[in-house]
């Protein structure tokens, strides 16, 4: 029980320390890059205007409504401020749109899409794997290439032939977009069933590029366990194979979970292959945008999120792990 | 904070004590048979797309009593003309009086006013430099001196609420604009002093005078006319109250109550498209203006993450008027057999109107010297460049010779090519370009292969954005140009971001020879152009976005560039932009690689037909029918199975 806590409120004070450097370095970071974001708003602005004077006073008044003129302590002062109050501010890329607003819009979009894909793909990528390792031979034989393969290719990759192939060629699928090109969002099956076909090949260029990878670990993991000496034992006991393979699994599974906490966590990141070459919405493409356009509240943001989401993924997997396994919080314990 | 740690701290051990109660022996059992669980999960998760929603935003409403969703559920393809290359993210806001609101379908002011939603009093027609009448009834004119325009409203033009338009809304438009600093009113302000309503339909545009009392530039005048919307007064009230006198908060408005006077208005948006319906009861069906609704009833984009995606979606028949640079647009129809055309059936495709030009930095070593310049100028081999980068989709200079100008009829009977001819080199000149050099004593003294100035090796980059294809293979061009002459020249490609903040400050050094974009096509071309070219007064400025980017200082340039303005005799013109070319092409400041279109203009003819082209003598320009003059193509519009 006190093990536990200590445990438990160990891992808790390493996640908000990690938080708090990591907010830092989410406002820090963007504002290294070289380059200028109001330059940038600024040149949009004045395409064609022809006064010099003009040009400059545009540029000096998105300078003060960003606090970019101000030094950088006092910005992060602001920014604290108004994060603190829920307040993402206003995006330079999209301004005045506010970044909470593109967020809301996008991120929906990308949970939904790649939240079942790393599911599927991971259950999947882990059935496979395992049957490979018990069931050896042919399966294994099949198996293994296919999976060194397809998990070799790069992930814009797979989108790019499921691309060609699906889309363009055959046309089964659409080539770009959420929804049909022609539609409205409506709560109407004809919608439904327009974004349930635009989801397909976002989809399974997620799930085909992980199933590879997974299946490959699972098999390693479970080949080492099922050589373990516990397992032999077991059998020499004359326990149920079944109920071996059950164990054996629970072992095999461990680093698994990581690695399904990790991409669970990167999931925004990961998402942006696929959401550019399909033109799917989502956060992995505003993120972006948000780049390429120096757009610092918006990067700040989502990075927030991605950050987070990498940091409870961990927690959560480090507190399950702690149950699952007693003996690493033991370990960490002592 | 002792009692928020005590709360935290009991948290912490409620938490743990729920989780001690499922004992890892407990857990055992449940994950008794993985493979069961395991399959079982996946049959349960597999199914979970299947039952997903979509989340979407709320709709923006389209009106007070206008529902997108039940409206039009899925938009009829016979009455809906998709658009691509325009709008790349989502539509912020539709407010006339902010220059962010990125609506590119909608809400653009500028040289060819985009023309759907809010209107121009003139529309400007790119292909002879006419402004036409919209809101304005007939011509505008000037007074003797050149420092008032005068024009009359058309009594027949209502706002969207059915309130006339008025030439007091026109003025009251430009006081807002000065009120509250709107790009339009900064950069306006230095021209126009005011903009008075003189009766009910009559507004006068004074000009700003100089010390002798003729108009600073009567070009900006003349072009703020076509290019700037008219705002309704009452409406702009309402948003002056909304923003209680504050210019940010007027500006940062989306507007979604805006009253407008043009033929469509907003429909639908979200991130992934933008639609707007057109207005039935559009004050432009009279007889004296087009005499009929526009033809589409809904116009639509959808937002393509690149331009690929748009291309893909063009071959596909989901795309009816494409602005984006499509390479080897021929195939299209060639080797694809589509319905697609453009412009012309044959290359340049397009009509061309600015003029992408690569400056040479005159801060950089050597490149003060005009052997140099000229040298590498005369090497660039410019076909393959329009060849390869633009995939034939600009004349030759053959074809078009070098000046000052665009290749439109208009600007191009605006100097005396045969004054300038043996100044207009075509490009690809070795030989020319090492004589050049070895006359001005440019020779390589080490053996080293490169040409040396006094000793010191003559190496420059070559610089242009990344990404930006059709650019970077031009600059590939100019350093392979490089290595033929022995001057050592090599590609870099920052990103955009980058590159904008370096080459508009005059005292950078880090790029030596960069590409920038120049003025297509305006009212106040080619006079815009050659003031971008070469003012002196941009030269050594800091955050320059006005042009001269290369430090280029030439008094007498300056005099002509003083001079065009308020010249109305023709013949005089011609003098001056012969004049202007000739010191263009003499001291090289910067060059010209290749002819670009102002809009790209590619137009699948699956569902629509009769749209506006070279030879069809409708004299409507190819800009999406929606800038400027293009939109009269929205009224000739045909189905192609009706």
């Amino acid at each position: 029980m006190k093990g536990y806590l200590k445990y438990f409120s160990g891992k808790l004070a390493w996640f908000l320390v990690t938080l708090v450097a990591a907010f830092i370095l989410n406002f820090i970071l963007p504002r290294l890059m070289p380059g200028d974001p109001v330059a940038i708003i600024t040149q949009r602005v004045v395409q064609g205007m022809t006064s010099q004077a003009g040009v400059q006073k545009v540029y000096e008044q998105y300078a003060e409504l960003f606090g970019t003129n101000k030094p950088i302590h006092e910005q992060f002062i602001i920014y604290m401020r108004n994060i603190v109050q829920g307040n993402f501010g206003l995006s330079f890329s999209q301004y005045p749109r506010p970044v909470a607003d593109i967020l809301k819009s996008s991120i929906w979009w990308t949970i939904a899409l790649q939240f079942p894909a790393i599911i599927v793909g991971w259950l999947l990528g882990n059935t496979l794997g395992a049957l490979a390792a018990y069931l050896k031979k042919g399966f294994d034989k099949v198996l293994m290439p296919i999976s060194i393969f397809i998990s070799n290719l790069p992930a814009f990759g797979m989108a790019v032939i499921l691309l060609v192939i699906f889309a363009v060629r055959l046309k089964w699928f659409p080539t770009a977009g959420g929804y049909g090109f022609d539609m409205i969002p409506n709560f109407s099956w004809d919608y439904i069933k327009s974004v349930l076909i635009h989801y397909q090949l976002p989809f399974w260029s997620i799930v085909l590029i992980s199933i590879g990878g997974q299946a490959i670990g699972m098999r390693a993991m479970s080949i080492y366990e099922l050589n373990a000496d516990y397992v032999k034992y077991s059998r020499f006991l004359g326990i149920k194979d079944r109920k071996i393979i059950g164990y054996v699994f629970r072992n095999a599974m461990l680093p698994q979970i990581t690695g399904l906490a990790l991409s669970i966590g990167t999931m925004v990141g990961g998402a942006l292959v696929a959401e550019i070459i399909f033109s799917y919405p989502g956060l992995g493409s505003t993120l972006l945008t948000a780049v390429m356009g120096q757009d610092y509240p918006l990067i700040s943001a989502s990075t927030l999120i991605i950050t987070l989401m990498v940091l409870i993924a961990n927690f959560l997997i480090e507190i399950l792990y702690g149950v699952i396994d007693p003996r690493i919080k033991a370990a960490q314990v002592e | 904070m002792k009692k928020r740690l005590l709360f935290v701290l009991s948290f912490v051990l409620i938490f743990s004590m729920f989780l001690t109660a499922c004992q890892p022996e407990e857990v055992e059992e449940v994950v008794e048979e993985v493979e069961e669980v395991v399959e079982e999960v996946v049959e349960e998760v597999v199914e979970e797309p299947e039952v997903e929603e979509p989340e979407e935003e709320e709709p923006v409403a389209a009106g007070p009593d206008l529902d997108p969703a039940e409206v039009a559920a899925s938009l009829p393809r016979e009455e809906t003309l998709y658009i691509a290359g325009l709008q790349w993210s989502a539509v912020v806001g539709w407010n006339p009086y902010s220059s962010a609101n990125n609506n590119a379908m909608g809400v653009a002011a500028g040289n060819n006013a985009r023309v759907p939603i809010f209107e121009t009093p003139y529309m400007y027609n790119m292909i002879n430099g006419e402004q036409i009448p919209l809101l304005a009834d007939g011509d505008w004119e000037w007074n003797e001196d050149m420092t008032e325009a005068t024009f009359k409203i058309k009594e027949v033009a209502k706002w969207s609420d059915g309130t006339p338009v008025t030439a007091e809304d026109v003025a009251y438009t430009w006081a807002t604009h000065v009120k509250y600093e709107t790009t339009a009113g900064v950069g306006y302000g230095e021209y126009i002093e005011t903009v008075e309503a003189v009766d009910p339909l009559t507004v006068v545009v004074k000009a700003k005078l100089d010390e002798e009392g003729k108009a600073v530039n009567p070009l900006l005048v003349k072009a703020y006319i076509s290019s700037e919307y008219v705002v309704q007064k009452a409406w702009t009230e309402t948003l002056e109250a909304r923003a209680g006198g504050d210019a940010t908060a007027l500006k940062e408005d989306p507007a979604m109550d805006f009253v407008s006077s043009g033929p469509y208005t907003k429909f639908y948006d979200d991130d992934q498209k933008v639609v707007f319906i057109r207005d039935d009861n559009y004050w432009g069906q009279d007889a004296s203006m087009f005499g009929s609704l526009p033809v589409p009833k809904y116009l639509a984009h959808t937002i393509y993450a690149d331009n690929n995606a748009g291309f893909l979606a063009l071959k596909a028949g989901e795309v009816d008027v494409s602005q984006q640079f499509n390479a080897n647009v021929q195939d299209l129809w060639l080797v694809d057999n589509l319905p697609i055309s453009t412009w012309m059936d044959d290359a340049p495709y397009g009509l061309t109107a600015s003029l992408p030009t690569a400056y040479f930095n005159l801060e950089s070593y050597g490149l003060d010297n005009i052997a140099v310049r000229k040298a590498i100028a005369y090497a660039v081999d410019y076909d393959t460049i329009i060849a390869n980068a633009m995939t034939n989709q600009s004349p030759t200079f053959d074809q078009v010779p070098r000046s000052v100008m665009n290749p439109t009829a208009g600007e191009q009977a605006l100097y005396d090519q045969a004054a300038v001819a043996d100044l207009q080199w075509v490009g690809n000149d070795i030989e020319g370009a090492k004589a050049i050099l070895d006359e001005a004593g440019i020779v390589d003294t080490d053996g080293d292969g490169w040409r040396e100035l006094d000793g010191q090796k003559l190496s420059y980059n070559a610089v242009c954005p990344n990404g930006w294809s059709d650019w970077q293979a031009a600059m590939e061009i100019v350093a392979a140009a490089g290595e033929k002459i022995g001057i050592e020249i090599t590609t870099l490609y920052p990103e955009w971001g980058v590159y904008q903040t370096v080459f508009v400050n005059g005292d950078q050094q880090e790029y030596d020879i960069f590409m920038v974009w120049s003025d297509g096509a305006g009212p106040t071309q080619p006079w815009g152009r050659v003031r971008q070219l070469m003012y002196s007064k941009f030269a050594e400025t800091q955050g320059n976005w006005n042009g001269n980017w290369g430090g280029y200082i030439n008094p007498r340039i300056d005099e002509i560039i003083t001079e065009i303005p308020a010249t109305t005799d023709q013949a005089r013109l011609v003098e001056l932009y012969t004049e202007a070319t000739e010191i263009y092409l003499t001291d090289i400041p910067s060059f010209t690689l290749m002819y670009r279109p102002d809009q790209f203009y590619t137009v699948n003819e699956s569902v629509w037909t009769n749209y506006p082209s070279a030879d069809d003598g409708r004299n409507i320009p190819p800009m999406n029918l929606l800038d400027g003059y293009s939109i009269a193509g929205l009224y000739e519009l045909e189905l192609v199975n009706p």
